[in-house]
This record gives C-alpha cells, structure tokens and sequence, in this order.
C-alpha cells in the first residue's frame, strides 16, 4: 500500500453548515443510492422487471380462456364480437396484473431498507448527523420510485397487449389508468414500508415477499371477480382498502370495451348486460349492497394510504432504546 | 484537553449490567484502547457514545458539548469504522464515497477535492470505479476506513476493525491508521480484544463484566501487573533450575520471570558465568490481561 504522507488533510471547513436542517439535496443522493443499491443487484432487479411479465404470461397462458368464457356466459344471449370478448379479457388481465404487482414489487424494493439494517448500514446512518426521517423518507420515496418504474413497464406491456386484443381506451381511461396506477403504487409503497419497517433479515423479508405474492392478488379481487366469493368472504374484501384499487383499474381497463357491447340492441338491454359485466368483472364495486362510487374508491386509498403513511411516521420517529 | 468525558455510564438490560459505571476520559489527539473480551461492554460503550443505544445512567461530553444535547453536532466531530464492513458492495468505490459524504452535505466540488485527498492518502486512485464486492478484504478496509473519515471527523472509532483479518490485513490496516494520525493527528479510539494491537496505544482502558478494571499506559499496565522476563540462550536449563529460579523453556530459550529491571539486573550481576547470552523483556499485555481479569485472551 503506498501512503502519500505529505497529502495535506483537510480540516473541517468554517461555518459548519445545519445538519439538522431538512437537506433535499441529501435526501437526492439517499434516494439515488438506494435505487442504485436495487438496481445493481440484476438478480433482485431482472426478477422484478420479469415477475410481472411473468405473471402476465402465466394469466393468458392459463387463465386467458377461463376469462374469455367467463365474458360469454355473463353475455348470454347478446351479441358479443370475438374482438370484444378479448378486450375485455385483457383489460381484465392487464388491471388484474397492475393492481397485484403495485403491491408486491414495493415489497421487493423495501428489501434495501431491511438489508441496510441486516449489514449494519443502518447503524452507520444512525451515527451521521442526518436525521433519521430523512433516511426513512429517503427508503420511502426509493421504494415508490423503483415500484413505479415496473409498474409503468409493465403497464406499458400491458396497453401493447390491449392494443393487439382490441382498443376501446379513451384518453381518459389512460389518464386515469396511470393516476390508478400512481395511487396504488404509493399504497403499495406505505404499507411495505410499515410492513418492512419491523424486519430485521432478509430471510424475514423474502418470507414476507412470498406471503404478499401468493395472498394479496386474491384479497385485493385480482385472481378472481368478488362477485364469484362467498357472501361473507365477499363482505370482508370490502373492508380491505387494496380492493377500490383493483376496482378502479378493473373499471377504467375494461370499461371502454364493456361500454361497446350490445351495440345497435334497444338501450333498456344494453343498459342491463352493460351493469351485468361491470357488476360481474368488479367494474363497480358494492359495500354491502349499496354501490360505491369512484371518488369513494379514490377516498378510501388515499385515506388508507395516509394512514399508513402516519403509522410509518410514527414508527421512524420512535426513540432509540 | 479532554475530547471525550464518561462519566457514571451506565447501560442496563433488565437485570444484565452491559456497562456498569464506568468513568473515563480521551485526550485530544490520543490513541486510546478500550480492551476486552467479546461481551465486556465495548461495543455497547461505543453505540452510547455514537448515539444509536441510550444509556441508564450517566453522561457522555464530547468536545465540551453533552450528547443528548447536541447529538447532531457530535456526530460530525465522529467517523466510526464498524467491526463489519457497511460499505455497499454493487456499487463503486467512488460512490460509496460520495453517498456517504452527502450525509454530511459534502457534494460537488467540495467531495471532488475531499476525495482527491483520501485518494492520495489511502492510495485509491486504482480502485475508484471497482465495485466494493470486487476488492480484496484489505482493499475493503482501506475503503471503510475513508469513508469513515470523508467528513474530516476529529474522532476515530474503530470498533474492533481487524477482527477476521488476516495478519498481512490487519498489518495494513495499522499502517494506514497510523498514516493518518502522524498526517492528521486525530484522536483514535480503538475497541480491540487483541492485546497486541492495545500496546501501541497511548492508553488502555481494560473492561470487563461492563467494569473498568485499569486504566493507564501500556508501560504502566505492565509495570503494574507483570513482572520483566529474562531470555537465556545456551541450553543453561540445569543451570537455572540449579538456582531454584521460576523458568519456562520457550523455544530455544530458557524464560525466567523476575519481579521487575531491578531484579532482573541485580541477579544477572549475581551470576554472570550464566548470563552470557541473554535478552530482557517486558511482560506482554497478555500477561497484563490475564493478571488483571483472570481471563485468556484469543
């Protein structure tokens, strides 16, 4: 090792700056790093770009014909062109893919603020001078980030593969697709946040992760329309706020499409099957029989997410032992 | 002049005492070792003194400022090298650098001239844009040990930093730690179970069971608690035995032990037919350890 002595040492500068104060700039480079930290590691990186595509695949691959029949037997006895029957399936399966992946790629991007605290990153932040809402804003904003970034490539997949089945999207739908997407992201993003914040290893985490991916695509209503559960079970997924985020992203994917179908019929039947599909694909949503509307939908997300986003507040802001 | 004032620390876990009382002060400047064995308190000293753990009792002053008071304001004056490496290992050596230096809003320019010096000082330049994964376990340390000091901190923790090296690692460890204060002259404060590395430090603080047992230099300590030893060559065994005097063979030597230099040179004067050939030494800090806790160190 060479050591050059005569390299002068810098002394702190004069005027030491506020390191209490708020920086935003280091709150630029903490989020840079943590999503540099993600990713770099290709492994955890490539598998959470694919997951979704992955789950894409699988849906048409294994579901894409129960759907399609599914589409028919609830448009019995009206006219229903093949186009439709599989833009509505893909609508169905693109705001299926989306409403799931918001959630459980935020979880897969919290691994940093677990790891941190596994390799004692962690401990190393906690001894700089940076406050330590800052870091925690800084894991937060990563997270939501990184999630956001997949979530936008697979939504991206995802209108290539509407677009091929059939285009019946406004510009509204879109606009309101990736607002959806957006709000559900930051959902996903605070309660992985709260949920990661008591983790300790990565054991701990990739447990977490699998538990989520196997449980939440069935409790937010992504795998299967909340008309097709049990009353009880049915009630119950409407106390859970995921749930209005599949709704609206199930409403404004396969709404164009299910507003086609009955054309040139009487307006009194088209008005009937056209509820029977929204009713039956969870375009609209029930609380205990009574409908709820989307700003209600909008509501509960965001009240949820603010909820949540406090609880992680106060969880950073606890005292040390 | 003090830079750091312990006094009465105190940190309990239920009925476990991990720090029990202890007072203690770190010059300016000094190279202090706090030595004991795994679970004495050391590690759980340091996390007081960094601010991650709060203590029971006590109170910790560094640099005339209280820690509870001005938590943010020591946290600049401290660099801590933790036992294990927390530098990210995908990412560059230079982005490690940087990343860390932005929590102590050092960017841009300024980062650009602090990283120019502790490439110059740590011989960098080469391993800038390598990946931290990539570099060997001294290369790591070197790196570890910038990034401690990017922010020119006034005090060094090293936090048992050559656990787990090897010994031409941990060689260079020291090399690089000593560089820095002939350049910079800050103050170290070393946690270490290893005796040997305590004995360059201007003072040790032996802990154990979270009790300070010594405090003093290292020439004190053995002064204190080990007598001198006299290396004899020449396979006068029977000789020494002869004399009745306490002896261990090492090696190809024969070990007396005597109570101190002035009894080492009254019975070489006694006998000087037998010492022809021989060395004095002071007893090692093992000995000191050992003297002192009653306990081996590894």
């Amino acid at each position: 090792m060479t050591l050059k002595k005569s390299a002068p040492y810098p002394v702190p500068a004069e005027g030491v700056k506020d390191l209490q104060t708020l920086s935003m700039k280091t709150l630029s480079y903490l989020i840079a790093r943590n999503c540099k930290v993600y990713f770099r590691d290709k492994g955890v990186f490539l598998v959470s770009l694919m997951a979704p595509l992955i789950l894409l695949f699988l849906f048409v691959a294994f579901l894409g014909n129960v759907y399609r029949d599914s589409i028919r037997s609830v448009a019995t006895g009206f006219p229903l062109t093949d186009e439709l029957v599989e833009s509505i399936a893909a609508g169905w399966l693109i705001s299926s893919l989306l409403a799931v992946c918001a959630v459980t790629i935020a979880f897969t991007a919290n691994t940093i603020m677990v790891q941190d605290r596994a390799t004692g990153q962690a401990a190393d932040f906690r001894v700089s001078p940076v406050p330590r809402s800052l870091v925690a804003l800084g894991y937060f904003l990563s997270t939501f980030f990184v999630t956001a970034v997949i979530c936008f490539v697979a939504l991206g997949a995802g209108f290539v593969y509407i677009g091929i089945a059939g285009w019946y999207l406004t510009a509204a739908d879109l606009l309101l697709t990736v607002a959806d997407t957006l709000l559900l992201t930051l959902f996903g993003t605070a309660l992985s946040s709260v949920v990661c914040h008591f983790l300790r290893s990565q054991g701990a985490v990739t447990g977490v992760q699998a538990t989520v991916s196997a449980a939440y695509g069935f409790l937010c209503g992504a795998y299967m329309p909340i008309g097709n559960l049990a009353t009880g079970l049915k009630n119950a997924i409407m106390f859970l706020p995921g749930t209005y985020g599949t709704g609206l992203l199930h409403s404004h994917l396969m709404g164009g499409a299910i507003g086609e179908v009955g054309e040139g019929l009487p307006a009194e039947a088209v008005t009937q099957i056209v509820k029977g599909m929204r009713d039956g694909f969870d375009c609209d949503l029930y609380f205990f029989g009574n409908a709820v509307p989307s700003w209600v939908c909008y509501l509960v997300l965001a009240i949820a997410t603010a909820l949540l986003v406090g609880v992680y507040v106060l969880l950073c802001a606890r005292k040390r032992k | 002049m003090n830079i750091i004032e312990i006094k009465n620390l105190k940190k309990y876990f239920g009925e476990v005492k991990a720090v029990d009382d202890i007072t203690f002060n770190v010059e300016k400047g000094e190279f202090f070792a706090f030595l004991g064995v795994n679970g004495a308190g050391k590690s759980t000293t340091i996390s007081i003194l960094c601010g991650e753990q709060k203590r029971t009792g006590g109170s910790v002053i560094v640099d005339g400022k209280d820690i509870d008071e001005a938590p943010a304001e020591i946290g600049k004056k401290l660099g801590v090298v933790f036992q294990n490496s927390v530098l990210d290992r995908s990412l560059s050596v230079r982005d490690n650098l940087k990343y860390r230096a932005a929590l102590y809003r050092i960017y841009g320019k300024e980062f650009e001239d602090r990283l120019r010096e502790l490439t110059a000082l740590f011989g960098l330049k080469e391993l800038l844009k390598r990946p931290v994964g990539k570099l060997s376990g001294g290369q790591r340390r070197r790196v570890d040990i910038a990034r401690a000091l990017v922010h020119s901190p006034e005090i060094l923790i090293l936090d048992e930093p050559t656990t787990g090296l090897d010994p031409q690692t941990r060689k260079s460890v020291w090399e690089t730690v000593n560089a820095i204060r002939k350049v910079r002259g800050i103050t170290v404060f070393l946690t270490t179970h290893y005796m040997e590395e305590a004995a360059d430090a201007d003072r040790v603080v032996i802990l154990d069971g979270g009790k300070i047992l010594a405090d003093a230099t290292p020439l004190e300590l053995k002064n204190r608690y080990t007598g001198d030893f006299i290396n004899l060559y020449g396979g006068k065994e029977t000789e020494v035995r002869a004399l009745g005097l306490a002896y261990e063979k090492v090696g190809e030597a024969v070990r007396i032990e005597v109570e101190n230099t002035a009894a080492a040179t009254e019975l070489i004067l006694k006998h000087p037919q037998l010492f022809t050939d021989y060395e004095i030494e002071k007893g090692k800090m093992d000995d000191v350890f050992l003297n002192v806790t009653g306990k081996r160190t590894e």
